[in-house]
């Protein structure tokens, strides 16, 4: 137990939020071989449907709505999340030319990663920070000794207990500027 | 890390972002710089633009007028070079600019300027292929008038898509120009009296000698100058049938040498 939290569950956790830019990746080449590049053009419209989808478990955990089991609305909002991350991602592209849609977008991969960092990383970081203490601490060292072994662990682990207050306003931020995107796409789209 | 106040950040930014959307919405939401002619109306999105309705031909029309393209220019200059590009935009079914035209680069690859279809034009454009295209200044096509729809379609107008060898192979003394064989311009009709190699008289009598009463339509059993290679259909006293499949009547049957 001598690798720190971040090489030992942060990489991994990074792995994992790099497997979404390579689904994207695979999909997009897959459009573009089978001559069906436009339909990414039009993603972003299943992508989004799915992410207001998975405010269902927002809204029952603040006690908006009475139905459905939180446990299972919480797992549909992170698979729901992570594939309209992913149509969003296809439908964005690599061409750069406005800026608004590509805010949105920087918004949308911090609130998943703040997500993710939630899901997967808060909890095995805090078992990972335990199980050193504990190591350190059957090694003889006094509790100060091992406070100094675990500090930056610690300092990680404290980070992560902050997503939430990443997510939420971050989240905030991405509804209004997709929001924005969306209707200037609905005031300027060549509707014939 | 105070919630409220990264709450409080996050919202006056995107106050922020919001103002510059109306302030810089070529920046913000237009998807690629305009072509360059139109470079002055990059700040205007409405100069093009309807809100809800998207850009109409109208607004083009302001400054192209269409019985104008291609000959002036929007500021009433003649165009000097139409015989680089000639002028169609006159004869079109329907007047929908962005059809074809995308003035954002980031458009471009949803329409696409290149991809003419002779759809666009009215029907009776469809057959005035000399309207746009000129022929050649080559010996093949010197003698020829009109009738291009016979080898020329309007999915692609080069290459010319007649395969002579389907009807008679043009090797040896047959390799001549058109109108030894095609009298008047008609290419459905052939004889093979326009050479003095055969005429009426002697072909006959080959025939005759052979027991062959139908040698009226040669390509019926001869596909090249290859004596060989003909067939023995002739022998029935069938009657033989021109390209397309009409009964040949043809007057240059009476041509003899």
């Amino acid at each position: 137990m001598n690798r720190s939290i971040i090489s030992a569950e942060v990489l991994p956790f990074l792995g994992r939020f790099g497997a979404l830019v390579l689904a994207t990746l695979i999909v997009d080449v897959f459009l573009h071989l089978l001559g069906l590049a436009w339909v990414g053009r039009y993603l972003g419209i299943p992508g989004t449907l799915l992410i207001l989808l998975s405010f269902f478990y927002s809204m029952r955990k603040r006690k908006l709505i009475a139905i459905g089991r939180p446990k299972t609305l919480l797992r549909m909002h992170e698979v729901f999340t992570w594939l309209g991350a992913l149509m969003i991602l296809v439908h964005a592209g690599i061409h750069v030319y406005a800026i608004l849609p590509w805010l949105a977008l920087i918004a949308l991969l911090v609130t998943v990663l703040s997500g993710m960092t939630g899901e997967y990383l808060l909890e095995r970081g805090r078992r990972h920070l335990a199980a050193k203490r504990a190591e350190q601490a059957a090694a003889g060292l006094a509790p100060v000794a091992v406070e100094q072994e675990v500090f930056w662990d610690t300092v990680t682990v404290d980070a992560m207990k902050q997503w939430r207050t990443v997510h939420f306003p971050i989240t905030l931020a991405f509804g209004v500027l997709g929001l924005a995107h969306i209707l200037s796409i609905l005031v300027f789209w060549q509707w014939r | 890390m105070n919630r409220q106040r990264v709450f409080y950040v996050v919202a006056a930014n995107l106050v922020v972002l919001l103002a510059l959307v109306l302030l810089y919405p070529h920046l913000m939401i237009a998807p690629g710089h305009l072509i360059k002619a139109h470079a002055a109306l990059e700040h205007d999105c409405f100069a093009c633009h309807t809100p809800l309705l998207g850009s109409r031909p109208a607004r083009c029309q302001q400054c192209h007028r269409p019985n104008e393209i291609g000959l002036v220019t929007t500021k009433g200059l003649p165009i000097v070079d139409t015989a680089k590009l000639t002028p169609f935009h006159q004869g079109l079914v329907e007047r929908d600019c962005v059809a074809c035209h995308s003035d954002h680069r980031g458009v471009r690859p949803y329409r696409q300027i290149a991809r003419f279809s002779h759809r666009l034009l009215q029907g009776s454009l469809l057959e005035q292929c000399s309207g746009c295209h000129r022929a050649p200044k080559n010996e093949l096509h010197q003698a020829l008038t009109g009738n291009c729809g016979q080898c020329h379609n309007q999915q692609a107008w080069t290459p010319a898509t007649f395969d002579h060898d389907r009807f008679f192979r043009l090797d040896g003394d047959h390799n001549t120009t058109c109108i030894t064989c095609h009298r008047g311009n008609d290419y459905t009709r052939y004889t093979c009296y326009g050479c003095h190699e055969h005429s009426r008289a002697g072909i006959r009598e080959k025939h005759v000698e052979e027991g062959i009463y139908n040698f009226d339509a040669c390509v019926e059993c001869h596909r090249s100058g290859d004596d060989k290679e003909g067939g023995h259909q002739g022998r029935s006293g069938k009657r033989g049938e021109g390209k397309d499949g009409d009964a040949d009547e043809d007057e240059e049957k009476e041509d003899d040498d």
